[in-house]
């Protein structure tokens, strides 16, 4: 199962979906399509806005200025995820930090 | 800074993780000639193991309810032909 970490400064995305075996994984080829678009859409716009981490099983995104576009994008893609959590509840959980 | 790279499986597990469905055989019956063309037998023992007849009884040769086939009297063993594609196996006593 992917769980995936919110809070203000750093949003983590760690595990693995289990949906499928590897190369036929929707799951994860979503969450991971979601992800990077974002990371590389901030990156282009203001390449000092945020920095990330990737390995096998994990995706950390630590926001270091907070703008309405980088915040704007970030809620985009937790937005996206909550809508795939609600698909697939087995192989994705959300845990979203009350700010 | 870099930009991330697309690995739409980075949240897969790894290859190799699946199991196979085969695997499994049954327990080798040892089918097959117990006794060799030109053999000396005695009576009774078992000439050939087999599952439907490859090879027919011949002469003094008897065959069991699973199809093997055995001598019914002590001899020399011949493995012959019978028509045109059948084989049989006949035991002939020593004078």
């Amino acid at each position: 199962m992917i769980r995936v970490n919110i809070k203000k400064n750093q949003i983590t995305i760690k595990g693995h979906a289990d949906y499928e075996e590897f190369g036929k994984d929707i799951v994860c080829a979503s969450v991971t399509s979601i992800a990077t678009t974002t990371i590389n859409a901030i990156i282009r716009l203001d390449s000092e806005a945020i920095d990330f981490k990737s390995d096998a099983g994990l995706i950390e995104i630590n926001v270091k200025k907070h703008s309405n576009l980088v915040d704007t994008l970030l809620l985009n893609m937790t937005e996206l995820l909550k809508e795939l959590e609600k698909d697939y509840k087995k192989y994705i959980k959300i845990n979203e930090e009350v700010l | 800074m870099k930009l991330m790279e697309l690995n739409i499986q980075l949240l897969a597990h790894k290859k190799g993780q699946g199991s196979t469905k085969n695997g499994r055989d049954s327990e080798s019956k040892r089918l097959g000639a117990k006794a060799a063309d030109g053999e000396f037998v005695t009576g009774g023992s078992i000439l050939y193991r087999q599952r439907g007849t490859k090879i027919y009884p011949g002469k003094n040769v008897g065959i069991g309810s699973d199809d093997t086939v055995y001598a019914k009297v002590p001899g020399v063993v011949r493995f012959e032909r019978l028509g045109k594609d059948r084989k049989q196996v006949s035991v002939y006593p020593e004078n």
